[in-house]
C-alpha cells in the first residue's frame, strides 16, 4: 500500500501533448476514479503510473520514492485491463498464479493464495478451466484475481467493466468496491461511465483535454461543479442548461442573459403546484421516457432541449404544452461567457 | 395449391420480396433449405470438378501405374508389387531416402528458428520496417533457377566465389562446397532455407502481430523479463502459426527438387548422388529411364512419407486439452 503523487506530469507523443502537466496526490488506501470524455488522457495517465508509458516531464512518486525511471515490475503495482488480458493457453489457476510469477513464496503458499483469491471472487469451481470456457464477467474476475494475489502497493483499473452488459457491470461494481473495502489498497480506476465514478469513488478526478478540471468527492462534484463541463458530466441524465439573467427575486430564464442556469432533470418537476418560488419553464413535450417510478419528459423550451421528471403516474402526451418548475436552492448558476460556476440559487 | 402457398407467403411478408409475387418462380417453390443447398453446391461444383480431373484422377492413376511395368513404349502390364520390392532393395533409394530426411530434419528446425528470430526482432524495428520486410521476402519471389545459379556462383572457388573470398580474408582455408560429396547437401540446403525464409518470416510476423499488446503489458506489470515473456506467452500463443509452418516447411523439404536440380545441373543430384532427394530420383526414373511404373511406385512412397510426416506432426503438436 502506498500513496501516489503526480507532480506536473506530462506525456507527449511527438508534438502532441496528451497529458498537459497534472498534479494530484492520492492518499494511501484511497479509491480514486478518473473520468472524462474519450481521448482526454485518462488511460495515458494510468499507463504512466503503471510504467507502461514513459513520462515526458514531471515526477511520479509511489510511496516515498520517485519512480519515473523504474520498470513496471519494480513499481509493484497491479493492473486490470479493459480486454482482461488473461491468457487463453492457461487455466484460471495458472492465470491467477501468473501474478505471483516473480514472487519468492513457496509453492504451498502460492497455491493457498490462489485458492483464497478464487474463493473471494467466486471462481472456486472454475480454477481448472480455460478462459474460453468462462463468461465475460468471470474472465474479468480472473484478471482481478491475478492482480489481487500479488499484494501490490496499488491497483490500476482501465475501464475494466466496459465490455460487460449493464447488469453484470452493476454487480462487478459492487464486487470491486467490496474488494477495496476489504483489502484497503490504493486504487486508481479509469472509466467514462459517470455512474461507476459516482458509486465507487472516494474522490473523482474529472479530466478534459489532458488537464484536470476538478478533483473532489462525488457529492462535492455533484453539488458544486467548477464549470458547465463537470456539471453536465456528473449526474444522469445530464443537467439542463438554459440562458438566464438575475432578477430582484433571484434568477429567471431569459435568452441572451449573462448567466446560464443549470437545473438537474431530477429537480425539474412536471405539473408543479400552481405557486412556489424558484423557476418555471413551459415548453412542448417532444418525447417521454417512462422509467417506472417516474417518467423523463423531454421538452422544447424556446428551442432549448430540457429534460424534466414527472412523478405522478400520468404521462404527458407528446406535442402537448407542459409547465415544470424547480425549487429555489436547486439551481446552479454559471457565467455565460466563461462557463465557470458562480454559485447555487 | 401452389397459388395458395404463394398467397400465404405474400401475406407473411407484406412488403413483398423479389422471389414472391403472383407469377411465382422456381426459387419460391423450393424451401429455404433447398435453395441454400443449391447455392452452396453451385459454387462448389467448379472446384470439385477441377480437383477431380486435375488432382484426384492422376493420383489414382499413379497408384495404378505403380503396379504396372509401363515404359511409354509397350502397353502397361500389371506386375503386382514388383516395383515396390525392387525399390526397397535398391541401395540408391535408401541413399536418396537418407538425403531427403537430412533436408527435412536439419532444414526445417534451422529455417524455423531463423525465421522466428528474424520475425521477432523485425517486429520491433520501426525504422524502414516495410522495406526490410520486403527485402526478406524478395528471395521468395525469385525463380529457383536464377537463385540457384547465383548461389552456385557464391560457392565457386576463389577468386570467383564470394564466400571463399571472405573465408580467405578471415584466414580460413577454401572450401569445396557443392563440389564435395560431404558439403554439397548442406550447401544446397542453405540455399533452400534462404529461399523459403521470407515467406516464413511474413507468416511469423502476422502471428506475432495478432497477439494483443495488452498480453505483453500485463506480463511486464507482473514482472516477467523478456525471456520469460517469450517462453510463457509469445511461443505458446504462436503455436498455431508454428504448427502451420512446421508442416508447410516439412512438406517443402520433403519435396525439395528445383534447388538441387539447378545447383547441380552437370550431374543432377551429384556429386555421387550426395544431394539427390526423392523427387529428383523420381524425375530421373521417369524421364531419363522412362520406367514409368517404377517412378509411380516411388511417387506413391513419397506420398505415404508426406502423409505420415504431416499427420505425425499435427498429432504431436495438437492442442492438448
Ligand atoms: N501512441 C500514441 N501516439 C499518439 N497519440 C496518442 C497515442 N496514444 C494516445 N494518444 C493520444 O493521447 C490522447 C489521450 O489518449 P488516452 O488513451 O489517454 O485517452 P482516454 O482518456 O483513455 O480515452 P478513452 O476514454 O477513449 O479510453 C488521445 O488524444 C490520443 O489520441
Ligand atoms: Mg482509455
Amino acid at each position: 500500500m502506498a500513496t501516489i503523487e503526480l507532480e506536473k506530469l506530462v506525456k507527449r507523443y511527438g508534438k502532441v501533448e496528451a497529458v498537459k502537466g497534472i498534479d494530484l496526490s492520492i492518499a494511501d488506501g484511497e479509491f480514486v476514479v478518473f473520468v472524462g470524455p474519450s481521448g482526454c488522457g485518462k488511460s495515458t495517465t494510468l499507463r504512466m503510473i503503471a510504467g507502461l508509458e514513459e513520462i515526458s516531464a514531471g515526477t511520479l512518486k509511489i510511496g516515498p520514492d520517485v519512480v519515473n525511471e523504474r520498470d513496471p515490475k519494480q513499481r509493484n503495482i497491479a493492473m486490470v485491463f479493459q480486454n482482461y488480458a488473461i491468457y487463453p493457453h492457461m487455466t484460471v489457476r495458472q492465470n491467477i498464479g501468473f501474478g505471483l510469477y516473480t514472487s519468492k513464496l513457496s509453492k504451498q503458499e502460492k497455491d493457498k493464495r490462489i485458492e483464497e483469491a478464487g474463493k473471494i471472487l467466486g471462481l472456486d469451481d472454475f480454477l481448472d478451466r480455460r478462459p474460453a470456457a468462462l463468461s465475460g464477467g468471470q474472465r474479468q474476475r480472473v484478471a482481478i484475481g491475478r492482480a489481487m494475489v500479488r499484494d501490490p502497493s496499488a491497483f490500476l483499473f482501465d475501464e475494466p467493466l466496459s465490455n460487460l452488459d449493464a447488469q453484470l457491470r452493476a454487480q462487478m461494481r459492487i464486487e470491486i468496491k467490496r474488494l477495496h473495502q476489504r483489502l484497503k489498497t490504493t486504487t486508481v480506476y479509469v472509466t467514462h461511465d459517470q455512474v461507476e465514478a459516482m458509486t465507487m469513488a472516494d474522490r473523482i478526478v474529472v479530466m478534459k483535454d489532458g488537464h484536470i478540471l476538478q478533483v473532489g468527492t462525488p457529492s462535492e462534484l455533484y453539488e458544486s461543479p467548477v464549470d458547465v463541463f463537470t456539471a453536465r458530466f456528473i449526474g444522469s441524465p445530464s443537467m439542463n442548461l438554459i440562458g438566464g439573467k438575475r432578477s430582484n427575486t433571484g434568477v429567471e430564464a431569459a435568452s441572451g442573459g449573462d448567466i446560464l442556469i443549470g437545473i438537474r432533470p431530477h429537480d425539474l418537476a412536471a405539473n408543479p403546484p400552481a405557486q412556489g418560488d424558484g423557476i418555471r419553464l413551459t415548453g412542448t413535450v417532444t418525447a417521454v421516457e417512462p422509467l417506472g417510478p417516474e417518467t423523463l419528459v423531454h421538452l422544447d423550451v424556446d428551442g432549448t432541449p430540457v429534460i424534466a421528471t414527472a412523478r405522478d403516474k400520468s404521462v404527458p402526451a407528446v406535442g402537448s404544452q407542459l409547465t415544470c418548475s424547480a425549487p429555489s436552492g436547486s439551481l446552479y448558476l454559471f457565467d455565460a461567457r466563461t462557463e465557470a460556476f458562480l454559485g447555487r440559487s | 395449391m401452389a397459388a395458395i402457398e404463394e398467397q400465404g407467403a405474400a401475406m407473411g411478408r407484406p412488403n413483398g420480396s423479389p422471389s414472391g409475387g403472383p407469377t411465382g418462380g422456381i426459387s419460391s417453390r423450393l424451401s429455404m433449405q433447398t435453395r441454400r443447398l443449391l447455392w452452396v453446391w453451385g459454387f462448389l461444383a467448379l472446384p470439385i470438378l477441377f480437383y477431380t480431373v486435375i488432382r484426384f484422377y492422376p493420383t489414382l492413376q499413379a497408384f495404378y501405374l505403380s503396379f504396372t511395368n509401363w515404359d511409354l513404349l509397350r502397353p502397361a502390364k500389371l506386375v503386382g508389387f514388383a516395383n515396390y520390392i525392387k525399390l526397397f532393395k535398391d541401395p540408391q533409394f535408401w541413399k536418396v531416402f537418407k538425403n531427403t530426411f537430412t533436408y527435412l530434419i536439419v532444414g526445417t528446425p534451422i529455417s524455423l528458428v531463423l525465421a522466428f528470430a528474424i520475425a521477432y526482432f523485425l517486429d520491433r524495428v520501426r525504422f524502414m520496417h516495410n522495406f526490410i520486410r520486403a527485402l526478406y521476402f524478395l528471395p521468395f519471389l525469385t525463380t529457383a533457377a536464377a537463385m540457384a545459379w547465383v548461389w552456385r556462383w557464391f560457392y565457386q572457388p576463389p577468386p570467383i566465389g564470394i564466400i571463399n573470398d571472405v573465408l580467405g580474408m578471415a584466414g580460413i582455408p577454401q572450401q569445396p562446397f557443392i563440389r564435395s560429396p560431404d558439403q554439397a547437401l548442406f550447401s544446397v540446403m542453405v540455399t533452400a532455407i534462404w529461399a523459403g525464409l521470407g515467406f516464413q518470416i511474413i507468416i511469423f510476423m502476422a502471428g506475432l502481430r495478432a497477439i494483443p499488446s495488452t498480453f505483453y503489458e500485463a506480463a511486464r506489470i507482473d514482472g516477467l523479463g523478456e525471456w520469460a515473456i517469450l517462453r510463457k506467452i509469445t511461443l505458446p500463443l504462436l503455436k498455431p502459426t508454428t504448427v502451420f509452418l512446421v508442416v508447410f516447411s516439412s512438406i517443402g523439404f520433403l519435396r525439395i527438387f528445383d534447388q538441387v536440380y539447378n545447383m547441380t545441373t552437370n550431374d543432377p543430384g551429384g556429386p555421387l548422388g550426395s544431394t539427390k532427394p526423392l523427387v529428383l530420383m523420381i524425375y530421373q526414373t521417369a524421364f531419363n529411364s522412362y520406367a514409368m511404373g517404377y517412378a509411380a511406385a516411388q511417387t506413391v512412397v513419397l506420398f505415404v512419407i508426406l502423409m505420415i510426416v504431416s499427420l505425425l506432426q499435427l498429432f504431436i503438436l495438437r492442442e492438448k486439452k
